[in-house]
């Protein structure tokens, strides 16, 4: 007897917890929707024609936390209940894809109602963040998906390393990355290449930076899928 | 008949450990099998191996004949119960929801059944609950999901007794009326004696002891007496143990005792007690080279 890989068995599964995956985003959406309403009340206009506020960073920051939580607490019981780790890696990222994808239209279309509404009558630009989601409505909708794709893996990414290796392994592979980075700092400065990497970010389009995190995303996925093959709960 | 589980030279180590060493043994189906052991002897990495949770660095493993690891046709027929599972944040009901997605022999009456029974609020967060009711809900999804492989790794921990005869007479009836291959990592093995086929007692990592159940009933025999008495009683046979008190000794002999020896042990005021299975596996445990492994093959 075989059975093809269960991917939607999976996503049904993890949507059991829709407080986690679909209220938890949206719930402190609303709630950083509402401080910055109230702090832009409370502070001068300006001159600017939009008054950027960064609320819309928690559900990506939110986003990153559930990726984290659909490996360090769903997996276990899935594999208990005879899942194997492909099915249930083709299953989250599956369910990712498709938060992604409606998150995505929630972007766009809140920035369609913002630009409408003269940004919620006090020109807040909550949906809007300059450079990056500041597009056509399909161009944030692709952009957001993407963003919002690679901080679930990213999340499930360190979920899974918590499983296998602890805090202590959280805290260096996080470090690692940090170290990455660090390290391309310290290349770009021995190369003088500040003024060209400038140069690019200054010419990078929205969609050039859209297909970078499709990149990252990619390098996510090929990471996080290594690391589960080699899991053991 | 292929066996429902087949293990051939099935190793293990970690760090400074050798979790398992060198496992051979098939079980049928149906079949009600105790994994017995110490604790540390090596039945949690046994049962994550076999469900494909845990990674063997030597030997063979098959479940239906296939290599379980990975392998979504063979795992969709074995479920393991873990005493320590970690849960996501859900509620009772949803764990139940969650089985009936991916068991398709998955019987909702009869998990509605178990809920009730061990008073579990469906709508109660699974964080909220006592080690036992943890414990019953991995029951009800053990029994409940009657995949043909179904493995329990301490099933009772943290349960009361009442709790636990509900569990034998439920594992019983469902085992009776659904036949299939269970496996029961367990310390209490008496209170389970009466339901099992087959015992595997693991020692250190080693399969000490695998023999059907009712071949080790009375397999071995406690005699007690005058020490004399004893001593010419024993005489000619295997004994795991004596221990000498006064006048009085005990001695735990191996093979069975016809009538003829009983009527012996009668006359020397002996007094003659069968070894429970706990304590033959205990004495497995301890005595394995002298205890002989029985081999017993899938049925």
């Amino acid at each position: 007897m075989t059975r093809a890989t269960p991917i939607v068995p999976v996503v049904r599964y993890l949507l059991l917890d829709r407080v986690t995956y679909v209220l938890l985003p949206w719930t402190w959406a609303v709630f950083t929707f509402l401080i910055d309403v109230v702090i832009l009340e409370l502070t001068p206009a300006g001159d600017t024609a939009h008054r950027w506020v960064g609320g819309l960073g928690a559900v990506f920051a939110v986003m990153f936390a559930v990726g984290v939580q659909s490996a360090a607490r769903a997996l276990p019981l899935a594999l208990s209940l005879g899942i194997s780790r492909r099915g249930y890696y083709l299953g989250a990222t599956a369910l990712a894809g498709g938060l992604a994808v409606c998150f995505g239209l929630v972007v766009a279309v809140g920035q369609s109602v913002e630009r409408a509404t003269g940004g919620w009558g006090i020109d807040m630009a909550y949906f809007r963040v300059p450079y990056f989601l500041d597009g056509p409505w399909y161009q944030s909708w692709l952009t957001a998906a993407v963003a919002f794709a690679l901080l679930f893996v990213h999340g499930m990414w360190f979920g899974l390393i918590h499983r296998r290796a602890g805090l202590l392994g959280t805290t260096v592979f996080g470090a690692a990355q940090l170290c990455v980075l660090a390290l391309a700092a310290v290349v770009a400065t021995w190369a003088h290449d500040w003024h060209r990497i400038g140069r690019f970010l200054a010419t990078l389009t929205a969609a050039g930076l859209t297909a970078a995190l499709a990149t990252a995303l990619v390098v996510l996925v090929t990471g996080s899928y290594a690391t589960i093959r080699r899991l053991t709960v | 008949m292929t066996a429902a589980v087949s293990v051939t030279g099935l190793s293990r180590g970690y760090r400074g450990h050798q979790a398992l060493t060198d496992l051979t043994f098939e079980l049928g189906t149906p079949c009600v099998a105790g994994l017995l052991g110490r604790n540390g002897a090596g039945k949690t990495t046994l049962l994550r191996i076999l469900a494909g949770q845990e990674f063997h660095d030597s030997g063979r493993v098959r479940v239906f004949g296939a290599e379980p690891l990975e392998n979504d046709a063979v795992l969709r027929r074995m479920i393991l119960v873990r005493e320590d599972q970690t849960y996501p944040d859900l509620k009772v009901r949803h764990v139940p929801e969650a089985a009936a997605l991916l068991y398709p022999n998955w019987d909702a009456e009869l998990a509605r059944t178990l809920l009730d029974a061990y008073e579990l609020p469906p709508g109660r967060p699974i964080k909220k609950l006592s080690r036992g009711m943890r414990t019953a809900l991995g029951i009800v999804v053990g029994l409940a999901c009657r995949a043909e492989v179904t493995l329990f790794d301490e099933p009772y921990a943290g349960l009361d007794p009442v709790a636990r005869a509900l569990f034998y007479d439920q594992l019983l009836a469902d085992y009776t009326a659904h036949p299939r291959c269970i496996v029961l990592s367990t310390h209490l093995i008496d209170e389970a004696a009466e339901l099992l086929d087959r015992v595997l007692v693991l020692d250190r990592g080693r399969l000490v002891l695998d023999a059907p159940a009712d071949d080790l009933r009375g397999a071995a025999t406690v005699v007690t007496g005058p020490a004399d008495g004893v001593e010419r009683f024993a005489a000619g046979r295997t004994t795991l143990s004596r221990r000498t008190l006064g006048a009085r000794t005990t001695a735990v002999m191996i093979g069975r005792l016809d009538a003829r020896d009983r009527e012996i042990a009668d006359h020397l005021r002996l007094r003659l007690e069968a070894v429970t299975l706990q304590q033959l596996a205990v004495y497995a445990a301890d005595h394995h080279d002298q205890f002989g492994l029985t081999t017993a093959r899938a049925s």
